[in-house]
């Protein structure tokens, strides 16, 4: 105990009073769905390939998004991720703007909408890391957790891509070189971002701003 | 400007038009203090969900909202070594003058080549509309900076390396 710099200790931690102990649960409202599991989700996502397959993309994007797991573990969550961007990515470019508009009328649309912001955010973080890595960031609110998480990944891959190392590129101890691979900045999956970017930017023609303000203040994450 | 620049930086600005609706709020933990709860990390509470666009993995944005703050942090793109270094001195000169300019953070996140930290008394003081603004054009005018520096540093090493090699031609 007297190793101890008993002045470092921050005994607000320690209330359980304290704002730093907020119960984050109290936050999730009580009428959230049943937890849904992977297989469940495994079987929402073979009904709405089905219907992407069938012709339906409307249908089947209206039917990803009304079964999201809100309540899942992390499991489903990543099985359900999966399928809204095969759906996302099976919708011509020409026709994003009909169906978003169908999807987010009707009943429950507003609903639908911001859900499919939280897909879009989700996926607009993914790209390049170890997925579930960076699901877990998403879902963690503890900032420095975050943050540790960022430390181990910039030294995994310093800033370059993903498949050269950056290290052993330079010849000399002093000088650097420019001998590596070009084009890394538009390269491997930026086709992918943009169709995920023009998805967002329609959808924020359609259903406001106030879907992004949702998707920062809803923690019932997807 | 570029056709996946375009949607990207209009993704970027919907975000933090969103974001950026903060207000004053005290610290909850001591009284008469009032610090932006996004660098406090005072309660799980305050901080919201934080928003990540990136347009390939060498150019991402990300937000981390909470209440009375938000935390901005930038990516440039940096295709090679040379443009590394660049990058580094240009976010250095800027950060080494962070106090001439409110809304910069001295030290970047993590993982970042520079962040910016917007309180409520920002948007106070300012139009929220022009910040957002500054940060878009920010991010648009690095790129053509970085990319300049870059060509004229080339032309000046082979001029360089040609008048140093010209007598032993």
């Amino acid at each position: 105990m007297s190793q101890i710099n008993y002045r470092t200790i921050n005994i607000d931690a320690l209330d359980p009073e304290s704002s730093a102990n907020f119960p984050m649960e109290s936050l999730l409202p009580a009428t959230l769905p049943q937890a849904a599991s992977a297989s469940d989700a495994a079987n929402a996502a073979t009904q709405v390939r089905q219907m992407l397959r069938g012709g339906d993309p409307e249908g089947a994007l209206r039917t990803v998004l009304d079964t999201a797991p809100l309540g899942g573990d992390d499991r489903a969550k990543e099985v359900h991720l999966a399928t809204v961007i095969d759906v996302l990515q099976g919708i011509r470019q020409g026709e994003m703007t009909r169906i978003l508009e169908g999807v987010c009328s009707g009943d429950g649309g507003a609903e639908r909408a911001d859900c499919l912001m939280k897909y879009l955010y989700v996926k607009l973080l993914c790209f390049g890391f170890q997925e579930r890595n960076c699901l877990m960031e998403v879902r963690g609110f503890d900032c420095l957790s975050i943050d540790y998480r960022y430390k181990g990944m910039s030294s995994a891959a310093p800033g370059s891509g993903t498949q050269t190392p950056k290290k052993p590129v330079s010849p000399q101890d002093t000088g650097f070189s420019q001998i590596q691979a070009r084009n890394l900045g538009e390269g491997g999956g930026g086709q992918q971002m943009s169709v995920l970017l023009s998805w967002h930017e329609r959808l924020v023609e359609i259903a406001g701003t106030g879907s992004i303000v949702r998707v920062m203040t809803d923690r019932r994450t997807v | 400007m570029s056709q996946s620049l375009r949607p990207y930086l209009q993704a970027v600005r919907s975000s933090l038009t969103a974001a950026l609706t903060i207000s004053n709020f005290a610290s909850q933990t001591s009284e008469r203090h009032n610090c932006p709860e996004v660098e406090a990390n005072s309660s799980p509470e305050i901080l919201l969900n934080p928003l990540h666009i990136s347009r390939n993995e060498n150019e991402k944005v990300k937000i981390e909202p909470s209440y009375n703050s938000v935390r901005i942090s930038i990516r440039i793109k940096q295709a090679d070594e040379i443009e590394h270094i660049l990058v580094h001195k240009f976010t250095r000169f800027l950060t080494q003058r962070a106090e001439s300019f409110f809304i910069l953070r001295r030290k970047p996140v993590e993982g970042y080549d520079i962040s910016f930290l917007i309180t409520n008394f920002h948007t106070e003081k300012m139009l929220t509309h022009k910040l957002i603004d500054f940060v878009i054009e920010f991010m648009e005018e690095v790129d053509k900076e970085i990319s300049e520096m870059k060509l004229f540093l080339n032309a000046r090493a082979r001029f360089v390396a040609e008048s140093f090699l010209t007598p032993f031609d």
